[in-house]
């Protein structure tokens, strides 16, 4: 059920030109650089460090690793990261 | 990130969480609307992150979930600079109390400095001073301002021509110009006196020189009264002619009196307004009565504060309002009669000097004109009519020519 539900949004997006990360819960990632990660529509924090976050998202995780993190803002559905981002990973189970 | 001003006026502190599981407490904290930023990792356990003062107390309901020890390591913004303002009051007393009275001592008078003047005058004028208000120790916007000052003096002390009155800083200038130098005894030239106007004479006293009138003798302007050169004819000594010679002389004056006037005179009523004055915008802090008069005029005396040396765009005002009424005057021909003299003598005795006497007063002529009197009056005066006139020098050359012949 809950796969159909997730073709049925893609299908959507894609024949009627909607952004994909409005409808279908995608997590918005703009980067600057090295300096800052702009997570949006994430589902909380799982680990975080001086080196590693771990994101929950919709679906799956997301990894970040790099050096001296610093949590500049955090809320609800955003995330604002500041430190050396040397990878974005994402993992799904 | 929110306003970072909103941050310090409504105060933050930082946290230190310790134990396992402190995202999961980050992540209850947001998801509860709490407003969270600056989260850092510290050692493996340990995590700091600063939270609005506001949130705090909201702290205890994830802590209750999570069990993580919570430390608040730092406070800042506004409430905590209060409070610790607060605690040091003593501190910002101080602080103001140093604004407060180098304003004050700025504002005082600390010096009077007379110059100019011989001791008895310099006492005369200090005396004045205290009458006035004008001492050391004194604000400065409890006496009257320098040109009031300089009046005043010049008007009550009577051994001083002028006093220039300075306010420099903090002290008081005074530049005195006394009346009464010291009578030097001239080196007088050969002269004749002669008279300065028409008299008859009245009383002489001729100290040097010949008299060349008597008295009730009547003298024309130009007249010779007495005569420096005396001796033989040929071999006259010239001496400079001294002597006081007073005589009956006559004046004419016009007067106009107006039967009906309207004055606009005080009651005595008046009440007082303070300002303060910042710039062009003024506040009052006193005097808030209603106006309740007619008619009034209002006098304002402007002080500004001082900092040391300067102004400050700061400034106390103070503004009487008086009230004021109208008058009738209404005389009679015989009372209006009285005034014209009363007005024609004052006018007179300005022109006269000191020694003059008024001895007679006859009222030539009066009319009645569009309810003004017209007055027509003579006086009869007893005045000095010496004038003096150098002997000239052609009588001067004559004498030396003939001066080795004599001797």
């Amino acid at each position: 059920m809950r796969k159909l539900q997730q073709q049925m949004k893609s299908w959507i997006t894609k024949k009627m030109d909607l952004p994909a990360d409005v409808l279908m819960d995608l997590p918005r990632i703009t980067l600057v650089g090295q300096i800052h990660i702009y997570i949006e529509n994430h589902r909380g924090l799982l680990v975080f460090s001086d080196t590693e976050v771990r994101l929950l998202l919709k679906q799956g995780q997301l990894l970040i690793r790099g050096n001296s993190f610093v949590i500049k803002t955090i809320l609800p559905e955003e995330l604002l990261l500041e430190g050396t981002i040397e990878q974005v990973l994402f993992l799904n189970e | 990130m929110k306003n970072q001003w909103v941050t310090v006026f409504l105060g933050y502190v930082k946290v230190r969480l310790k134990g396992r599981g402190s995202e999961r407490f980050v992540n209850e904290c947001v998801r509860r609307g709490m407003f969270v930023w600056n989260v850092k990792r510290i050692g493996n356990e340990a995590l700091t992150f600063h939270m609005l003062l506001k949130d705090v107390r909201r702290l205890r309901g994830v802590r209750r979930k999570n069990e993580c020890d919570i430390a608040f390591i730092g406070r800042y913004g506004f409430p905590f600079w209060q409070k610790r303002l607060l605690r040091n009051s003593g501190f910002l007393i101080g602080f103001v109390l140093f604004f407060v009275s180098i304003i004050v001592l700025s504002n005082m008078v600390w010096n009077v400095k007379i110059e100019g003047a011989k001791p008895e005058t310099e006492y005369l004028l200090v005396k004045e001073l205290d009458r006035l208000g004008v001492e050391k120790g004194k604000l400065q916007f409890q006496m009257p301002d320098v040109d009031a000052i300089q009046r005043s003096l010049t008007n009550n002390v009577p051994s001083i021509t002028w006093v220039g009155v300075e306010l420099r800083g903090t002290a008081y200038h005074l530049q005195v110009v006394e009346k009464s130098e010291p009578e030097k005894e001239e080196a007088l030239s050969p002269r004749n006196l002669v008279a300065k106007k028409e008299a008859v004479i009245e009383r002489l006293f001729v100290e040097k020189g010949k008299p060349a009138v008597a008295v009730h003798d009547h003298v024309e302007k130009g007249q010779l009264l007495v005569s420096g050169m005396y001796g033989k004819e040929d071999s006259p000594t010239l001496v400079p002619a001294k002597g006081v010679i007073f005589g009956e002389t006559w004046y004419k004056s016009e007067v106009e009196v107006p039967l009906k006037t309207t004055f606009q005179v005080y009651t005595g009523e008046f009440f007082v307004k303070h300002y303060i004055k910042f710039g062009n915008f003024k506040i009052k802090v006193w005097g808030f009565e209603e106006n309740k008069y007619k008619r009034f005029k209002e006098d304002a005396m402007m002080y500004n504060i001082k900092f040391f040396r300067w102004s400050l765009p700061i400034a106390y005002e103070k503004v009487s309002v008086r009230e004021e009424e109208a008058a009738d005057r209404q005389y009679t021909e015989k009372q209006a009669i009285e005034a014209g003299k009363e007005i024609a003598q004052q006018e007179l005795k300005k022109k006269l000097d000191e020694k003059a006497t008024i001895v007679g007063e006859k009222v030539l002529q009066k009319r009645l004109e569009n309810g003004k009197l017209k007055l027509s009056l003579h006086y009869k005066v007893i005045e000095d009519i010496v004038a003096t006139q150098p002997i000239s020098k052609p009588d001067i050359q004559k004498e030396s020519k003939e001066k080795p012949k004599s001797s």
